[in-house]
C-alpha cells in the first residue's frame, strides 16, 4: 500500500496535509467527543428506498483482487463481495476491527505456530448466478494475485507469505506450478487450507479487510478483461454486471443472496432496495456535493458521499445542517522522521529537543483545528492493534512546545546554537502555514529553520538516501487494522533499503534491537503477543526518536435529510458505514 | 558630430510652436528641449501623475520593507493564533483589523497581513524589476544587431523570436522547475529555498520576455539607420559598433522606457500566477503572488484578506500600464491620437 498511498498523498498537493482516499482497511474511530450531533444515526432504518451515492474520484477496478482504496474495500464487502471474514459494523473500535466470520464458518484455525491457517466454507453461499461458491473458488481467487502483470493494483502481502516459490499466477502456470499452488492453498471439500513460509498472526484481519484471498469464479476470469466485471455474492449486484469507471452503476437486490448465510446485524443491513452511484472525478466535484448537501437540495436529501467537507465550508455547518454532519477520527496519522543520515541528527539530544520544541496545538490548529485534526501520542492510529501512547512522546504532553526545555537539551548536546536544519513536507496552502508553525516553535528553542516545500515528486525525493533535508513530514494509514501494517513497512531497514533509497522509511532509520523485536512479532503466533512486541518496538522508536508523531486527521462528512443510520465505524476506514445505511420513505 | 540627445528632436523641432501655451499672448516665445516638452506634456496628464505617485510609493515600500522588518515594525513572520476563532479564521469584523493589525491577520496561522504583503512587495517588486532589465537588456541587443545587420543574421534573429513566441513557456516553466532549480542549487551553488527559487523566475521571465522589445527596437533602428546623422557618422568612417550602439541606441530610450514600464507589469503578474502553480519564491517568504494564491480559498469567510493581494497587484499592474501610457503619449506624440 506504501507505494500507492504516497502517490496520492503527492499528487494532491491542494489537499490538507495527507487526506487521502487511499488504502487503510480498519483503523479510524468513532470518536466519541467528535460525535457532533448523530442526527437520525439512532433511528432504526427501514428496508426500502433508494440512496444516492455521491462519489468524487473513479475507482481504479472493480475485480476483488484489484481493489486497493480503503473505503471501496470497506463497502464493497457490505455490498457486493463477501470475504471469508469480515469486520463487523459496530461504533466500538475494538468491536470492528475484530473479523467475525462471513463466508466461512469461523474465524479459522490456525497451526505450526501460525503458518498454516483453515477457513470452512458455509452451505448454502452463492454467486448471483445461482452456482455454488466452493474451496476452488476461493483457491482460484487468491491465485489471481500471483498474476501480477495482469491482476496489478491491488495488495500482495500474499505473495510474501504463501509457501510457494516461482508462482506466477493462475493464467501462465505449468502444471508443475499450478500443482505446487494447490498443496500451498489446498482445498478438502469445503475447507480451505493456506499453508504460509513464515508465521502470519494477524492473517484474518488481513483477510477479511483486504480481498486479496476473496473467492473468483473460475469460468467468469477474462484476466486482466476483468477490470469492472462484477460477479457479486452479496446483497446487492451490479445492473448489467459491469462497474463503469466513470459513471459507477446501479446496485439492485442479488435474489441469489440468502440472508440466512448471513449475520445481516452484524455485517450488512441491505436496507435500501437500490443504490445508485453518481461520479464526478473533477476537481470540485467534493465541494459541489457537500455544498448541495448543506442546501440538502431536492435531489441528494437521500445521498451520502465520500467527499469529505472542505474545510472553507465548516463556517456553514450551523443549526440544522448540524444534525446532518460527523466528525470523526480518521485512520490516517501524519509524523515527522528526523533524518538519521544527517550529521546534526545524529544525536539524541537534539532529535529531543524537536520533539520537546513542537508547537502541536498550534501546528492542529493551522491544519483547520480540532474539527480538522487531532494531536497524535503515537505514529499508530487509535483502533488499530498496539495503539497505545508512546511514552516518549506522551511524557511530556506539552503539545504547546517547550522551547526552554529544548534549550537545555540541545546545550547537553553540546552543538552550537542556532542549529540550522531543513524540514521538508509537500506544500499546499494549508500546510505551509502548519509547517511555519512549526519553524517558529522550533526556532524559538534554538534551531535556525528552513522550509523546504515540495511538489508532487516528494516521496520519492525524501526517500533519498541522503542528507538533503534533515527532517520530513510522512503520512500513513494502516492497511489492516494491526500495527504490523505500520512500524515495520516504515521503519524496518530491511524491505526498505537499497543503494538508491531508503524507501518507505524516510528518516533511514536503523537500530538491530528495534528490528529484533520487529521478527518477534512478526514471528509471534498470536495477536496479542504480537501487539505486545509491536508496542515495545514502537516505544524503541520514541525512545530513539525515530520519528515524531503530529496529528491524526479528522473526516467530517454530511449526508442527506432523508439518510437513516448514518455513522462511521473502524471497519468502513471511518467512511460512512453504507452497511447500516438507510433511506426514510 | 554627436547625435541629438531624442529621436524627435531634429526633424520635430516644429513642435515648439504648437505646444506654447495659448498662443503666447503673455511673454515672449521660449524655445524648449524635445525632452523639456515630454515633460510638460506628461505632467499635464492627472492620470499618469497618479500612477506615477503610486508607482512611486510600492518602490519606496519595496525599498523600505526589509528595514522595516529589521527593525521591527513588520513582522510577517509571527504567528498570533491567538485571534483566530473556532474555524481558524480572524476573529472580528473585516479580517480581524485592529489597532496592532491594520490590514487584519492571515486565517489559520494570524500572522500580520500589513506586514505580509508589505515584505511581499519587496519580493515581488525585486523579481520582476531584475527580469525586467534581463529582458530589456537581451531585447535591446538583439534588436539593434537584428536591424544592423539584416541579412541571415536579422532572419535568425527573426526565427528566434518567433520560436520564443511559439514556446509554451508556462508548461516549461512548470516542468521543468524542479529540475531546474535543482541545478542551480546544486551547480550554480545558489543557496536553497527563495534565493534559488526567484533566481529560477527571474531568469525564465528574462528569457522568454525579451521578443517584443526585441521587435521594437528592430524597428526603430531600421527606420533611424536612415537618418541623415548616421549616414553622416557613416561617411565619416565610424565602425559598426559605433554606429548602432553609439549613434543609434542613444535615440532608442524613449520607446525602451515605455516597453519597460509595460513589462515590469505583466511580469509583476506572472509572478502571482507562478506563485500560484507553485513556482515563486515559496512561503512562509511572502511575494504579492503567494500570498494571494493562498488567499483565494477564503474569498467567503475572509473576505478582507481576500481582497488585500489581489487589490495591490491590480494596483500596480494598472499603474505602471498608466504610467507606459503616459509616457508613450508623452514622448512620442504623433504615436497615437
Amino acid at each position: 500500500m506504501g507505494m500507492k498511498l504516497r502517490r496520492t498523498v503527492a499528487s494532491t498537493a491542494a489537499s490538507v496535509l495527507g487526506l487521502t482516499l487511499l488504502a487503510a482497511c480498519g483503523g479510524g474511530s468513532d470518536d466519541d467527543s467528535g460525535n457532533n450531533g448523530s442526527g437520525n444515526a439512532a433511528v432504526a432504518g427501514e428496508k426500502g428506498g433508494t440512496l444516492k451515492v455521491l462519489q468524487h474520484f473513479p475507482y481504479e477496478a472493480a475485480d476483488p483482487q484489484r481493489i486497493y482504496y480503503g473505503v471501496q474495500l470497506a463497502w464493497y464487502r457490505r455490498l457486493i463481495y463477501r470475504g471469508l471474514l469480515a469486520f463487523p459494523m459496530s461504533e466500538d473500535g475494538e468491536v470492528a476491527t475484530t473479523p467475525v466470520p462471513d463466508l466461512a464458518t469461523d474465524t479459522g484455525t490456525s497451526s505450526e505456530g501460525g503458518k498454516v491457517w483453515e477457513f470452512t466454507l458455509k452451505d448454502g453461499v452463492k454467486w448471483e448466478d445461482g452456482s455454488d461458491i466452493t474451496c476452488e473458488d476461493v483457491q482460484y481467487g487468491t491465485s489471481r494475485v500471483f498474476a501480477n502483470d495482469l491482476i496489478t493494483g491491488g495488495p500482495n502481502y500474499t505473495l510474501s507469505y504463501i509457501d510457494v516459490e516461482d508462482y506466477p499466477g493462475p493464467y501462465k502456470a505449468t502444471p508443475e506450478q499450478q500443482a505446487a499452488y494447490e498443496e500451498a492453498v489446498s482445498c478438502d471439500g469445503q475447507t480451505i487450507t493456506f499453508r504460509f513460509n513464515k508465521p502470519w498472526a494477524d492473517f484474518p484481519q488481513a483477510v477479511a479487510g483486504m480481498m486479496m484471498t476473496d473467492p473468483y469464479k473460475e469460468e467468469f476470469d477474462e484476466g486482466a478483461k476483468s477490470q469492472w466485471k462484477v460477479l457479486s455474492n452479496g446483497p446487492y449486484k451490479v445492473e448489467g454486471g459491469e462497474w463503469s469507471k466513470n459513471q459507477g452503476a446501479t446496485l439492485v437486490r442479488n435474489e441469489n443472496y440468502d440472508p440466512a448465510t448471513d449475520d445481516p446485524e452484524a455485517l450488512r443491513l441491505a436496507l435500501p432496495d437500490q443504490i445508485d452511484y453518481q461520479i464526478d472525478p473533477s476537481d470540485t466535484a467534493g465541494e459541489l456535493f457537500n455544498d448541495r448537501l448543506i442546501q440538502d437540495a431536492a435531489d441528494v436529501k437521500n445521498a451520502i458521499t465520500t467527499a469529505r467537507v472542505a474545510p472553507t465550508q465548516f463556517p456553514q455547518i450551523t443549526g440544522p445542517v448540524e444534525d446532518r454532519y460527523l466528525n470523526v477520527l480518521s485512520p490516517y496519522t501524519q509524523y515527522l522522521s528526523p533524518n538519521f543520515n544527517s550529521e546534526v541528527m545524529q544525536d539524541v539530544n537534539v532529535r529531543r529537543a524537536l520533539a520537546m520544541s513542537l508547537n502541536l496545538n498550534g501546528y492542529v490548529k493551522a491544519l483547520g483545528g480540532e474539527v480538522a485534526a487531532a494531536p497524535a501520542e503515537t505514529i499508530v492510529a487509535p483502533d488499530v492493534a498496539g495503539s497505545t501512547e508512546n511514552p516518549a512522546f506522551a511524557e511530556d504532553n506539552n503539545n504547546d512546545g517547550d522551547p526552554d526545555g529544548a534549550r537545555a537539551l540541545l546545550e547537553e548536546a553540546g552543538v552550537q546554537t542556532p542549529v540550522e536544519i531543513s524540514l521538508a513536507y509537500p506544500t499546499s496552502p494549508t500546510a505551509d502555514k502548519a509547517m511555519a508553525v512549526v519553524q517558529e516553535g522550533w526556532n524559538a528553542a534554538g534551531f535556525d529553520v528552513t522550509l523546504e516545500p515540495q511538489g508532487d515528486t516528494y516521496y520519492d525525493v525524501i526517500s533519498r538516501p541522503d542528507d538533503e533535508f534533515d527532517v520530513t513530514w510522512g503520512g500513513w494509514g494502516a492497511d489492516w487494522p494491526s500495527a504490523m501494517t505500520v512500524i515495520p513497512p516504515l521503519f524496518d531497514s530491511r524491505p526498505n533499503f537499497s543503494p538508491t533509497t531508503c524507501g518507505q522509511n524516510y528518516g533511514c532509520y536503523q537500530s538491530d534491537e528495534f528490528e529484533a523485536l520487529v521478527d518477534e512479532a512478526a514471528n509471534a503466533s498470536d495477536v496479542d503477543a504480537q501487539v505486545e512486541s509491536l508496542v515495545e518496538a514502537d516505544a524503541k522508536l520514541g525512545e530513539d526518536v525515530a520519528y515524531i508523531p503530529l496529528d491524526v486527521s479528522k473526516f467530517n462528512w454530511l449526508y442527506g435529510s432523508q439518510v437513516t443510520g448514518f455513522t462511521t465505524t473502524a471497519a468502513s476506514s471511518s467512511y460512512p458505514e453504507i452497511g447500516l445505511i438507510g433511506v426514510q420513505q | 558630430m554627436t547625435a541629438p540627445l531624442s529621436p524627435e528632436s531634429a526633424l520635430e523641432s516644429h513642435f515648439v510652436d504648437e505646444e506654447q501655451p495659448d498662443g503666447g499672448d503673455s511673454g515672449p516665445i521660449v524655445s524648449k528641449s524635445p525632452g523639456q516638452l515630454a515633460r510638460a506634456r506628461f505632467l499635464k496628464d492627472k492620470l499618469s501623475m497618479v500612477a506615477l505617485v503610486i508607482v512611486v510609493l510600492y518602490v519606496l515600500a519595496a525599498i523600505s520593507a526589509p528595514l522595516l522588518v529589521k527593525v521591527g515594525f513588520l513582522d510577517p513572520y509571527s504567528s498570533n493564533q491567538d485571534l483566530l476563532n473556532e474555524f481558524q479564521l480572524p476573529i472580528g469584523a473585516w479580517g480581524g483589523i485592529s489597532g496592532d493589525h491594520w490590514l487584519g491577520v492571515e486565517p489559520g496561522i494570524g500572522r500580520d497581513v500589513l506586514s505580509r504583503v508589505w515584505y511581499g512587495i519587496s519580493f515581488s517588486l525585486a523579481i520582476s524589476l531584475t527580469a525586467t532589465v534581463i529582458a530589456v537588456l537581451i531585447g535591446v541587443t538583439l534588436g539593434i544587431v537584428s536591424g544592423a545587420s539584416g541579412g541571415w543574421v536579422d532572419a535568425i534573429i527573426g526565427r528566434a523570436i518567433d520560436l520564443t513566441l511559439a514556446f509554451p513557456q508556462t508548461l516549461m516553466l512548470l516542468a521543468l522547475s524542479t529540475v531546474a532549480i535543482a541545478f542551480i542549487t546544486e551547480v550554480l551553488g545558489v543557496p536553497a529555498g527563495p534565493p534559488a527559487q526567484s533566481l529560477y523566475v527571474v531568469v525564465v521571465l528574462g528569457l522568454f520576455g525579451w521578443t517584443g522589445v526585441a521587435r521594437i527596437v528592430r524597428g526603430q533602428v531600421l527606420s533611424l539607420r536612415e537618418r541623415e546623422f548616421v549616414a553622416a557618422s557613416q561617411m565619416m568612417g565610424a565602425s559598426k559598433f559605433r554606429l548602432y550602439f553609439k549613434e543609434i541606441l542613444p535615440n532608442l530610450w524613449a520607446p525602451i522606457l515605455v516597453t519597460f514600464t509595460l513589462i515590469m507589469p505583466a511580469f509583476v503578474s506572472a509572478e502571482a500566477a507562478l506563485a500560484f502553480l507553485n513556482v515563486s519564491i515559496r512561503p512562509p517568504t511572502p511575494t504579492l503572488g503567494n500570498v494571494l494564491s493562498d488567499s483565494l480559498k477564503f474569498a467567503e469567510n475572509d473576505p478582507v484578506y481576500f481582497f488585500v493581494p489581489a487589490i495591490l497587484i491590480a494596483a500596480i499592474v494598472v499603474s505602471f500600464n498608466l504610467l507606459g501610457d503616459g509616457l508613450r503619449d508623452a514622448l512620442d506624440p504623433k504615436g497615437h491620437r
